[in-house]
């Protein structure tokens, strides 16, 4: 199995020759948090290996999260519902809910707001049924918190590490996110999402390899990867990774969803598109070291230049 | 431009709550549930009179409750339109637009008891943050201060649910709140003020001095702060265009009324939204939403509410 999307549905997240960090987000045209791919069921099957598996991993929530976790489970419901009708559906009578996931032929019936009719905890439980990681941030007292999550797909950072952590302190080792004022800029914004009124944006990084699951804790299972990379085989083994990360102001509790839905593309299938390859390679070719750093590309990044030069001499286009 | 989506209503029932204050419930117009809230949180309504007359009000209906909203709208003496529509022009079976519920006045997450001191109308934030204290088993208090019982809006709600939590303060009978009050309550108490403005500082003042820390303390204002003296200025856009910020306006009217797309959400200096880029020129900050820090540096402004100190500002839009 190949964990790639076809090129007409990748989210390609790049604007003119330059990258840097910045709050990126826009307002969301079609408000919902949550996408279903060709690749559904094979990603279902993925992440419910590795939530069974690997618990700790995968799943983490503290106690005062249960109904900001209902909250959840009622946005998603509700979203896959109206806009995916013939792959599932949500029948409402009072608390007494039924909901049908008819791609994986499940059918759940629950009381609303009773944990005890659910077989997981109401987030765990959801996640099971969409490809997208869940993150629940509190906000409590003048500040942004992770209180619960379900992630299967990080790149490269550790849910049970940050449980419990302020939005700062999570995003402290990202390079110059601090001293260029943006860790205060973005919080403001996240503190100042409104309800009805969801946010997007897409973040990217180059991965060696094709797995979903790079958490930190199994990074000596892929980061090896990236010393393997040459010229001859980039195309193939070295993949974009893009996430397209969806915020949502839960009303009840007034905490924020966060909904990740991690896209891989090969770079051969990124650079048989002669603008995406030309864009690419100027945005690389420039990037600065603090980035490529945090972002794992340094070791392989000429490898990766050598590559894109040659295809794009091939076909003529620089 | 951000514009913030809206959900369609309609007037369900008017109850006078005392002579000045009415009580309006709305329910979606397609039948919908509408969004759950947060004990403190408030909505924009939207009314068309000639002019769109955007005013926030707090939810005072229960946070679960998605059949119907409930707010309470005193009359003010001052009105500029808002106030007097509500009580003047509003039928039963009436529509109008509201905001998704917001919370700029939220409960602490920490807190290990709370206290709400309320003057007048002041009381309806504070009536959904006691519904979810009540409903989680959390121990709070409420101090009230109105002319007279009979103009005590929500006194029968109140003395039927929360009897216990309750101290009723009638200056007709000469009881008035003292700040002495303060020094009363334990160790990890944080305290809400919601009323008048002199209300409010004093208070505020009050437990600063006794010792609270800042982060204890909580307080909505009816109104953003006012300047004391306004005083017309310039601004220069980016494309070299010069216009004038009267007296009678806030720099986002005039910005909008030029036809200039100008951000915008809250109007009162609380969500940040308006907050544009100043290049050159002096600020007076109103504003709740920026920094100390940021508002020393002197280098964005609220439009909703900030004005310039200096003759001119030069605005990066």
């Amino acid at each position: 199995m190949k964990w790639t999307d076809n090129l007409e549905n990748f989210p390609y997240p790049f604007k003119g020759s330059t990258y840097r960090y910045s709050n990126n987000s826009v307002p969301m045209k079609k408000p919902f948090c949550i996408e279903v791919t060709p690749d559904y069921l094979e990603e279902m099957k993925l992440k419910r290996d590795l939530l069974t598996h690997h618990p700790e991993r995968c799943y983490q929530s503290l106690p005062h999260t249960l109904t900001g976790q209902w909250e959840i489970v009622e946005l998603v419901m509700d979203h896959l519902a109206e806009q995916y009708p013939n792959q599932f559906s949500l029948e409402k009578k009072g608390r007494q809910w039924r909901f049908h996931n008819k791609i994986l032929e499940e059918k759940h019936d629950f009381t609303f707001g009773d944990e005890t009719t659910l077989p997981d905890e109401p987030l765990a439980f959801i996640s099971k049924h969409v490809q997208e990681d869940l993150i629940f941030m509190m906000q409590r007292d003048g500040d942004l918190f992770l209180d619960a999550g379900q992630l299967c797909f990080p790149a490269n950072w550790s849910l049970a590490f940050n449980l419990g952590m302020k939005f700062k302190s999570i995003h402290h080792p990202i390079p110059g996110f601090k001293e260029e004022g943006l860790d205060d800029r973005i919080l403001q914004f996240l503190m100042r999402l409104e309800a009805g009124n969801p946010w997007e944006r897409k973040n990217w990084s180059l991965m060696a390899g094709d797995r979903l699951d790079t958490s930190l804790e199994t990074f000596d299972q892929w980061g090896k990867l990236r010393k393997q990379v040459t010229k001859k085989n980039a195309g193939e083994l070295v993949h974009i990774r893009v996430e397209v990360q969806k915020l949502f102001r839960l009303p009840r509790t007034n905490g924020i969803l966060f909904t990740i839905h991690t896209h891989l593309l090969s770079l051969e299938k990124l650079a048989s598109n002669p603008e995406w390859l030309k864009q690419f390679y100027e945005i690389l070719s420039e990037l600065p070291p603090h980035i490529t750093d945090y972002k794992g590309i340094s070791l392989y990044k000429n490898e990766v230049l050598e590559y894109l030069c040659e295809q794009l001499e091939s076909g003529k286009v620089l | 431009m951000y514009k913030e989506k809206t959900i369609p209503v309609m007037i369900k029932d008017i109850k006078k709550e005392t002579e000045f204050v009415k009580r309006f419930t709305l329910a979606s117009v397609d039948g919908k549930p509408l969004p759950k809230f947060s004990g403190g949180a408030h909505i924009s309504t939207y009314i068309e009179d000639g002019d769109l007359l955007v005013r926030q009000y707090s939810l005072t209906s229960s946070p679960d409750n998605t059949k119907h909203y409930q707010i309470g709208v005193r009359l003010s003496d001052s009105s500029r339109g808002g106030s007097r529509y509500w009580h003047q022009n509003m039928k039963v079976g009436d529509k109008l637009h509201i905001s998704y519920p917001k919370n700029h006045f939220p409960l602490s997450f920490k807190a290990k008891h709370h206290v709400f001191y309320a003057a007048g109308i002041g009381i309806t934030p504070f009536l959904s943050m006691m519904n979810e204290l009540h409903s989680r088993g959390t121990s709070f208090e409420l101090h009230y201060a109105s002319k007279t019982e009979e103009a005590c809006a929500f006194y029968e709600f109140l003395q039927e649910h929360y009897p216990i939590q309750c101290r009723f303060y009638f200056s007709n009978k000469k009881k008035r709140i003292h700040v002495s009050s303060l020094e009363e309550h334990p160790i990890g108490t944080h305290v809400y003020f919601c009323g008048p403005e002199s209300f409010i500082t004093d208070l505020t003042e009050s437990a600063s001095q006794l010792g609270y820390p800042a982060s204890s303390v909580h307080m909505e204002r009816f109104t953003p702060l006012q300047p004391k003296e306004v005083k017309a200025f310039m601004v220069l856009l980016k494309d070299g265009t010069l216009i004038e910020v009267t007296k009678e306006q806030t720099l986002l009217e005039t910005l909008l009324n030029n036809g200039i797309k100008a951000p915008y959400s809250c109007r009162v200096g609380r969500c940040g939204t308006c907050e544009l880029q100043v290049l050159e020129g002096e600020i007076t900050h109103y504003d709740s939403f920026l920094s100390e820090e940021q508002k020393q540096s002197q280098s964005r402004i609220l439009t909703c509410v900030s004005r310039a100190k200096s003759a001119m500002l030069s605005l990066d839009i």
